[in-house]
C-alpha cells in the first residue's frame, strides 16, 4: 500500500487502487504441492498401521432384513474386523445412509472389499420402493416419516386476491417446472482417517469444517472436543455437502476404537451417490400474469420440494422479482432417498429456473424484450446495469430476433436468454486470526479455515501482505488444523465474509504493535509510518526506510503475536450476479449447443481476481451442467438408483465448454468483502432454457435439456 | 485353500526400476498409491470416468484405475510425481497451471496435467479441439476448465518455443 493511515484508527480496508496485492491476481498458495502431487488429501493419508474400512450399503431403498452375516467376512485373509451396523430383524427405511449393514476393516483395501461381498446378506425389499414424487403422493403409500409424506413447508398470500389480479393482465401464463435431483459430485468422496490412542484422537476428514469437526469425532469416540484435533489441509471439492462427519465419520470412529489402529475410511462413488448428499428437486407450477406496460402483476405458485428425507431447499417466490400480488404454497414431498444437504446456494437455481422461465414466457406473452421486462421488476439498480452488460457482451442489440422466437425449418438457429442471481453471503463471528512476526523477518498468518479450492488459503496470506507493503510470497499461511485459532464453516459463502475481516483485524493489530516497536529506531511517531515495497519509513521520508528484515529485528527474542476476530463492519452480505447464454439448436435433431455464456458478479473488494474468475467460470459451468446433463434417475419398480456413478450420472466436461467470459462487477464499489461463489451457478440453466425459446419458439419446463425433449417439442412447431 | 496366483514384476517408475508382487486382478492405481506410496494420482470414480487417476505408461494416457498392475511388467510408467526435474522443478505444463490458476481444489489436477503431458508429447502444438479431445476424460467439478484450457495453451506455446513437456 502507498500510505499508512494512522494504526491507531478503526481498521478499515485500503482503497482499491492503493492495494498492490489485493484486488489483482495471484499465484495461489498451494498451487505448487497441487501441480505436483505433494498435496496430501484424506485420502491419501498414510499412517504406520493403518488399516482400511468398507461400508457394505444395501442399494434397495426399503427392505426388511431377515441376516446380516459378516462371520464369511471375517474369514477373509486380511480382514481384521467386520461387524454390522445392522441387524437381522431390523428395516432399512431409506435408501442411503440407512442400508449401512456392515463395516468390515482390512490390512489392505482390496481385502476389505473382499471382504464387503463376502457379508451374507438376507432381506425383503418392501414395495413400492417410494423413490419418486408420484409415489409418495398416491392415496395408499406408505408413510415415510413420522409427520407422512406430504409436509407444508409454508403458505403466503392471499390467492383469491392473486386470482383477482391475474384477471386483470394482459398476458396470463400457466406452466409447471420441475427439476431433478443434483449431485455434488466432489471428485473426493465422503471420508475420513482416524487415528485414536484411546485418549487422543487426530482426524483427516474431508470436510468444509475443520474448527466444528472437532466435536462431532469427540462425541463419536467419547472423549473430549480438546482431545480432537482435525488435520485437512486439502480437500476434493465440498460444495455444501461435506459439513458433518456423516455416518462414514462415526463408524471409522467406531472401528478406531475398537482397533486402536489408524482406519482409512473413504466412500466408493457409488456410495458418495447413494448417501452423501444432493440437491432436491423440484416440481413448481405456476400462474403468472403481467400488463402490456411489462409489469409482473401477479403470481401463483403451487411448489414441491424433493428433498428425499430431507426438508428440500426452494425461497419463497416471487423469487428475486418484485411481484406485488404473489401467493404460495411450498410443500415437502418425501421419498425413502438420501437426505437433500446444502449444495451451492440451496434451492436458488430451482427457483430461478422456474421464474426466470416464467418471466421469460411472461416477456415474450406481452412482446416485450426479455431484458427490458427483467429491468421493469427489478427494483435494485444493480440488476440494470448488470442485464444491460451482459446483453453487451452477448451481443443482443445486435441480435435477430428479440421479442419473438426464431422459426423452425430445419435449420440450426441461435438464441440468447438472460437470468439473474442473488445470495446472502455475508459474514459472521467466529474466525479468529494470529499473525506472527519473527525477528528473522519470518511472518505467518494462522487461521484453522479449510480451503475447498476457492482460494482461502492464499487471502489469508494476501490480506497480511497488503498490509505490510509485502509480496505474497513472503508470507506463510497455515490452515487446515483444528489447533490453529478457530473458523466458520465454508458454506453459504460466508468464509470471506467471515475469515476475510479477522485476518485484516490481525494484520492491523500486528502493524500497530511493530509500529510502536520500528517508530523509536526511525524516531517518528507510530502513526507516521509507511509500510511500502517491502520497507517502512516515515511517511513522506523514503530514504530513511528500513528493510521489512531491519523492521522486524525490533522484534527481539520473542515474536509478535498480534490476534484478530471478525470485525463487522468490514464485510457486507448480498451479491447480485446477471447471466446470459448463447445457444445454437439444430431444429432437425434437437441438439443444443451452448455457444456463449457470460456472466457478471459482484461481491465488494475483489480480493484474488484470478480467483473469482475461476468461482464464477465454475459456477457457469455446474448450471450449464444441471441445465444440460445432470439427472439422478431411480427405477421406479425396484428402488434401485439406475445413475450412481459418473459413467451414468453426466456431469459437464470440457467438450461441453463454450465461449465463457467472467466479469467482475468494478461498478460495486463497496469497501467491504464478501463471498460469492454461490450465486454463480444459480441462473446459468434458466438462460439456456430461455435461449432455446428464444431461438426456436421451444419451451422446455423440465430439466436437462435433453435432445429427445427438444426434438419432441420441435415437433409440434412444425 | 488359499492359491497365491500373485507374480513378481518389475517395472520403471519415474525413472526408478522398481519391483513389487502384485496379483492378477490388481489395478494399477492401487500399486502406486497403497503398495508404492505415490499417492499423487488420486482416484475419483474408479470406473474410467474421471481421469483423476491419469498416469503415462510408455508415454501414453491411461487410467490407472482401470489399468491391471501386472500389465506394467518391463514398461515405462510416469506419475505426476515423476514431472518434476531436480529439486521439483516444476515442468512446462505443472508451471502453466501454476501460473494460470488452473487449480482449485486440485484433486483433478493431477489427471490433468498427466493428460496434457501426453497429449504435448504426441502434439507439440494442438488446436483448440485438440486439447478438448486430450482431456474429455478427464473432469473438474470446481474451475468450469477455462484456465485449465488457457494453461494447455501456454505450455503448448512455450514447448513449441523449444523444451519438454
Amino acid at each position: 500500500m502507498a500510505t499508512t493511515p494512522s494504526p491507531q484508527d478503526k481498521v478499515a480496508w485500503e482503497p482499491r487502487d492503493e492495494m498492490t496485492v489485493l484486488n489483482k491476481d495471484a499465484r495461489r498458495l498451494d498451487g505448487p504441492v497441487k501441480v505436483t502431487g505433494r498435496a496430501v488429501y484424506p485420502h491419501d493419508v498414510r499412517l504406520p498401521n493403518m488399516v482400511y474400512a468398507r461400508l457394505l450399503v444395501h442399494p434397495a431403498p426399503r427392505s426388511k432384513l431377515t441376516r446380516v452375516d459378516v462371520e464369511p467376512a471375517r474369514q477373509v485373509p486380511g480382514v481384521v474386523y467386520a461387524e454390522v451396523l445392522k441387524s437381522g430383524g431390523e428395516e432399512v427405511l431409506y435408501q442411503g445412509d440407512d442400508a449401512v449393514l456392515a463395516v468390515v476393516a482390512a490390512e489392505t483395501p482390496e481385502a476389505a472389499e473382499d471382504g464387503v461381498r463376502a457379508v451374507v446378506v438376507e432381506l425383503e425389499e418392501l414395495w413400492p420402493p417410494m423413490v419418486t414424487p408420484e409415489q409418495a403422493l398416491a392415496d395408499d403409500s406408505p408413510k415415510i416419516t413420522e409427520n407422512g409424506n406430504v409436509v407444508v413447508a409454508g403458505t403466503r398470500g392471499d390467492q383469491a386476491e392473486v386470482e383477482a389480479t391475474l384477471g386483470r393482465c394482459d398476458a396470463v401464463v400457466e406452466a409447471s417446472y420441475s427439476l431433478p435431483v443434483q449431485h455434488h459430485a466432489c471428485l473426493e468422496t465422503h471420508g475420513c482417517v482416524v487415528d485414536f490412542d484411546g485418549e487422543k484422537a487426530t482426524t483427516y476428514p474431508s470436510t468444509q469444517m475443520v474448527t466444528g469437526s472437532t466435536g462431532m469425532f469427540a462425541r463419536e469416540l467419547g472423549i473430549s472436543r480438546s482431545d480432537v484435533r482435525v488435520l485437512t489441509p486439502y480437500m476434493g471439492g465440498g460444495f455444501g455437502a461435506k459439513f458433518g462427519i456423516g455416518k462414514e465419520g462415526a463408524v471409522a470412529s467406531e472401528v478406531a476404537k475398537a482397533l486402536m489402529r489408524p482406519v482409512h475410511l473413504m466412500l466408493t462413488r457409488p456410495q458418495e451417490f447413494l448417501m452423501a448428499g444432493n440437491r432436491s428437486g423440484s416440481k413448481q407450477v405456476m400462474k403468472g400474469g403481467a400488463t402490456k406496460d411489462g409489469v409482473f402483476q401477479a403470481l401463483y405458485v403451487e411448489a414441491d420440494k424433493h428433498g428425499g428425507m430431507g426438508r428440500g431447499s426452494l425461497p419463497t417466490p416471487p423469487y428475486i422479482y418484485d411481484v406485488a400480488s404473489n401467493a404460495s404454497t411450498i410443500r415437502q414431498v418425501h421419498t425413502a432417498t438420501d437426505a437433500n444437504r446444502a449444495m451451492r446456494a440451496p434451492g436458488h437455481p430451482q427457483a430461478s429456473f422456474a421464474m426466470e422461465s416464467m418471466v421469460d414466457e411472461l416477456s415474450y406473452a406481452i412482446g416485450m424484450d426479455p431484458v427490458e421486462f427483467r429491468k421493469k421488476n427489478l427494483s435494485s439498480e444493480v440488476y440494470h446495469r448488470q442485464l444491460d452488460r451482459v446483453a453487451k457482451e452477448i451481443g443482443w442489440a445486435e441480435h435477430e430476433h428479440r421479442t419473438e422466437p426464431g422459426k423452425v425449418d430445419g435449420n440450426v438457429r441461435v438464441g440468447i436468454g438472460f437470468g439473474v442471481s442473488t445470495w446472502g453471503s455475508g459474514g459472521r463471528p467466529g474466525c479468529k486470526c494470529e499473525v506472527r512476526i519473527e525477528a528473522d523477518g519470518s511472518i505467518r498468518s494462522s487461521v484453522g479455515t479449510q480451503d475447498l479450492g476457492t482460494g482461502s488459503r492464499t487471502y489469508v496470506a494476501s490480506i497480511v501482505a497488503e498490509e505490510f507493503g509485502l509480496e505474497l510470497s513472503q508470507v506463510e499461511a497455515r490452515i487446515g488444523d483444528s489447533d490453529l485459532p478457530p473458523s466458520v464453516g465454508s458454506g453459504g459463502s460466508v468464509t470471506t465474509g467471515s475469515l476475510a475481516p479477522a485476518v485484516k483485524d490481525a494484520a492491523h493489530n500486528a502493524r500497530v504493535a511493530l509500529c510502536d516497536k520500528v517508530a523509536p529506531v526511525l524516531e517518528c511517531d507510530p502513526d507516521e509510518l509507511t509500510w511500502q515495497g517491502g520497507k517502512v519509513y516515515p511517511t513522506g521520508e523514503p530514504d530513511r526506510a528500513l528493510t521489512w528484515k531491519e523492521a522486524c529485528a525490533t522484534v527481539g527474542s520473542d515474536p509478535l503475536v498480534a490476534m484478530g476476530e471478525f470485525q463487522p463492519h468490514l464485510h457486507q452480505g448480498r451479491v447480485h450476479g446477471a447471466q446470459a447464454a448463447k445457444i445454437s439448436v439444430d431444429t432437425l435433431t434437437g441438439e443444443i449447443k451452448v455457444l456463449k455464456m457470460v456472466t457478471i458478479q459482484d461481491q465488494g473488494i475483489p480480493l484474488i481476481r484470478s480467483a473469482l474468475r475461476s468461482q464464477i467460470n465454475g459456477g457457469m459451468v455446474q448450471a450449464l451442467s444441471y441445465g444440460l446433463l445432470e439427472q439422478r434417475v431411480h427405477d421406479a419398480d425396484l428402488g434401485y438408483m439406475l445413475t450412481a456413478n459418473l459413467e451414468d450420472y453426466k456431469i459437464a466436461g470440457v467438450q461441453e465448454i463454450p465461449e465463457m467470459v467472467a466479469i467482475i462487477d468494478d461498478d460495486d464499489t463497496r469497501q467491504t468483502v464478501c463471498g460469492m461463489a454461490e450465486a454463480t451457478c444459480i441462473p446459468g440453466h434458466a438462460a439456456i432454457a430461455n435461449a432455446l425459446y428464444n431461438a426456436c419458439g421451444v419451451r422446455i419446463r423440465d430439466l436437462p435439456l435433453s435432445a429427445d425433449r427438444v426434438v419432441t417439442e420441435l415437433a409440434k412447431r412444425i | 485353500m488359499t492359491i497365491d496366483n500373485s507374480m513378481q514384476i518389475s517395472f520403471e517408475l519415474n525413472g526408478s526400476m522398481r519391483r513389487a508382487r502384485v496379483e492378477p486382478h490388481e489395478r494399477l492405481i492401487d500399486l502406486l498409491r497403497d503398495v508404492l506410496g505415490e499417492t499423487g494420482t488420486k482416484e475419483g470414480c474408479g470406473e474410467g470416468e474421471c481421469g483423476a487417476c491419469t498416469v503415462l505408461v510408455e508415454g501414453r494416457a491411461v487410467n490407472s484405475c482401470l489399468f491391471p498392475a501386472p500389465e506394467v511388467e518391463g514398461l515405462r510408467v510416469v506419475t505426476i510425481e515423476g514431472l518434476c526435474g531436480e529439486g521439483l522443478q516444476l515442468s512446462p505444463v505443472q508451471a502453466a497451471f501454476l501460473e494460470g490458476g488452473a487449480t482449485q481444489c486440485g484433486f483433478c489436477t493431477p489427471g490433468m496435467v498427466v493428460s496434457t503431458v501426453a497429449l504435448l508429447g504426441e502434439n507439440p502444438a494442438p488446436s483448440a479441439s485438440d486439447i478438448r479431445n486430450a482431456l474429455t476424460g478427464n473432469l473438474c467439478r470446481c474451475t468450469g476448465y477455462v484456465q485449465i484450457v488457457e494453461a494447455i495453451q501456454s505450455a503448448a506455446a512455450k514447448l513449441s518455443a523449444g523444451g519438454e513437456a
